[in-house]
């Protein structure tokens, strides 16, 4: 038993923190991933700003285009950013060593709540930016939210998973977007609906919970599939 | 504790077309060490990795055994004690942070990896990235015997090492091996080892793959 | 029985297309002879996706049953199939769109999820493409292809959403479980599924056999 950790954390949870812990910790030293994502992410919002200005996006129109851009936005800053939490640890061989130590599930799951928290941060960086830059006058603020946590969840979810099997193979780069497109495919339409459904002021209806039954359902997966994936 | 033992045979392993294993055989008993040796592409640090459970073999058989019970390879893999060329730590991290973060892993402290290194004359607090290739071996040595493994694989342990550092981590493997109830280890270099206690032989041919 | 088979494949298919263009009657909404091609389109469509379904259960066998590399063959050359005959219903699909819609693509709902499929499987083939070591390749791929599975129901509650109004001519087999199509189309249309799916097993099982020859003598050569 390590000492110091308190006896009601389970062993296997003080693992997944212990990872967690130090993703962030090597993350704040070097600034990697922060930097990829919010510069990605703050670029991509200006080009598409600057190109939609001119063309004056009228209210209804709004309601229907601007959802999707947000989360193509937030897609392709995921793309960018995230699957280096594993593509860093197979190309500094580091993945060896953490081969022979970490229990695998426990590996994953600090891995993902490190993604999650990377995802929030660059949701809760560009959706206020976005809203404001775009003139989104959004009815249901809460749905909002709720939505970027679901959908947020999901997209670092599957992300993980890929990025876990493409750091394995050659041309991770391409790979990865590739790989979880189709996989991402049904959380984006189910995430766009409910975000237009939060500028509308609908309610949320059944997407909310298709949402969560997919963000559940990669994670299960995501914990079986896992160990096949990282270990020989 | 009797029973405890590492068996592997017909050990196969191919990289496309080349067979680099093709069929190897040996046995480890408590207290005993395996020395593995052959030129550059014999196969040795392969047959280390099977052994380690991070490669798996095409064929073959590899049983290790704690006691009565035989450890399936998950179980392996984090008992082990394995140090090789390509083992590589975090260079954002400090020496003690590397350590601290693979003791919580291991859900053991980290004593002994401090001790070790403390006896390895290794600092613990500079970065992993400022390290020195002689001054990293022994971080891998510190490493390696974190969690008081049973077993150890060593590919090319004295790699790099000053006579001090060698010295130090020769007495870690008689220690090892002599400590009751007795340690295990496989041993691989491209040259013979002048090392006490080395009750097997195995010599890899590239030619034969085995 | 073996060497019966193709015959016996071909004699069917033969009378499936004979049945398609003199025994079955056109039917009743669609514009001219066009409702001929349902007859090839369906299976093929189906036969995708039936590709799909059984690439997914051998990566499953792969991973739970000692990691056979014929399991891991199966799997793939299934996915490759998927991939073919998927591309062949996209293309009758869209003949018989431009004739009947008027566009050769219309967003509509099945043929995106059709389209995406093969999104799918031409990514599951880019991974078994990126990975040189087969031990790694059969596992990285059979997750990839179960993870496709889990997501898979997903597809099919999502895509409704894409149009509200299918353009797609309704399923003719309802809840009810009584056929709403003349018989003699349903007979033609199911003898033509039987067969494509025959024929599926067929080429599935040749391609296999063939990919075993070669990595016997790449074995061989090593």
């Amino acid at each position: 038993m390590s000492p110091g950790a308190s006896n009601w954390i389970p062993d296997w949870a003080a693992e997944a923190l212990a990872v967690f812990a130090k993703e962030w910790r090597c993350e704040l030293r070097t600034q990697v991933a922060l930097n990829t994502l919010g510069l990605f992410a703050v670029t991509t919002l200006v080009v598409a700003s600057v190109s939609l200005g001119p063309l004056g996006v009228s209210k209804s129109q709004g309601s229907a285009l601007l959802p999707v851009l947000l989360w193509l936005i937030l897609l392709f800053s995921v793309a960018a950013g995230l699957p280096r939490a594993f593509v860093q640890e197979e190309e500094s061989q580091t993945a060896t060593a953490l081969r022979l130590s970490a229990t695998p599930s426990a590996l994953f799951c600090g891995k993902l709540l490190y993604s999650l928290t990377l995802v929030a941060a660059l949701e809760a960086l560009i959706t206020p930016i976005y809203v404001t830059i775009m003139n989104l006058e959004v009815k249901d603020p809460a749905l909002l939210v709720g939505a970027l946590a679901a959908g947020g969840y999901g997209l670092a979810a599957g992300s993980t998973l890929v990025a876990a099997i493409i750091a394995q193979a050659r041309s991770k780069g391409t790979l990865f977007s590739v790989l979880s497109f189709p996989i991402l495919l049904p959380l984006l339409i189910l995430v766009i609906e409910l975000t237009r459904n939060a500028v509308l002021g609908d309610p949320a209806g059944l997407a909310l919970g298709q949402l969560l039954l997919y963000d559940a359902s990669v994670s299960i997966f995501g914990l079986m599939l896992f160990p096949v994936v990282w270990n020989p | 504790m009797p029973g405890t033992r590492l068996e592997f045979e017909n050990v196969r392993r191919r990289f496309g077309r080349l067979s680099v294993l093709q069929g190897v055989s040996g046995s480890v008993a408590p207290g005993e060490a395996l020395l593995v040796t052959g030129p550059n592409g014999s196969g040795k640090s392969t047959l280390l990795r099977c052994l380690a459970g991070i490669l798996a073999p095409d064929a073959g058989r590899i049983e290790y055994r704690e006691g009565e019970r035989a450890l399936d390879v998950a179980e392996r893999r984090l008992r082990v004690g394995y140090v090789a060329p390509d083992l590589a730590f975090y260079s954002e991290l400090t020496v003690a942070e590397n350590l601290r973060f693979f003791a919580r892993l291991r859900r053991v402290g980290p004593e002994r990896g401090f001790a070790v290194l403390d006896r390895l004359a290794l600092p613990t607090d500079r970065m992993v990235g400022a390290l020195s290739s002689g001054m990293r071996q022994r971080l891998r040595w510190a490493w390696a015997l974190l969690h008081r493994p049973r077993l150890l694989l060593l590919d090319e342990p004295f790699q790099n090492l000053d006579a001090p550092g060698e010295e130090g981590t020769r007495a870690l493997l008689a220690e090892h091996l002599a400590e009751p109830p007795g340690g295990l280890a496989v041993i691989a270099n491209p040259s013979s080892l002048e090392i006490d206690r080395v009750t097997g032989r195995l010599e890899l041919d590239p030619r034969l793959g085995r | 029985m073996k060497k019966t088979l193709p015959w016996l494949l071909w004699l069917w298919i033969s009378a499936v297309i004979v049945g398609a263009f003199y025994y079955a009657p056109l039917a009743a909404k669609f514009i001219g002879k066009s409702s001929r091609i349902l007859f090839f389109h369906v299976p093929m469509a189906w036969v995708s996706f039936f590709a799909f379904i059984a690439g997914a259960v051998w990566s499953l066998l792969y991973l739970l049953r000692g990691r056979q590399e014929r399991h891991d063959r199966a799997a793939a050359v299934a996915i490759q199939l998927g991939l073919l005959f998927g591309v062949l219903a996209i293309v009758t699909g869209s003949l018989w769109a431009r004739i009947e819609w008027g566009a050769w693509w219309n967003w509509d709902p099945r043929q995106t999820s059709l389209l995406i499929s093969l999104l799918f499987y031409a990514a599951y083939l880019a991974l078994r493409g990126a990975v040189d070591d087969p031990e790694k390749r059969g596992r990285l791929a059979a997750a990839y292809a179960l993870l496709g599975l889990v997501v898979t129901p997903f597809f099919y509650w999502v895509m409704p959403r894409l149009a509200p109004i299918t353009l797609h001519p309704e399923p003719v087999v309802n809840a009810d479980a009584k056929v709403e199509m003349d018989t003699r189309i349903l007979q033609v249309l199911l003898a033509s599924t039987f067969a494509f799916t025959v024929l599926f097993f067929w080429m599935h099982n040749l391609q296999c056999r063939l990919q075993a020859l070669l990595a016997r003598r790449e074995e061989a050569r090593g």
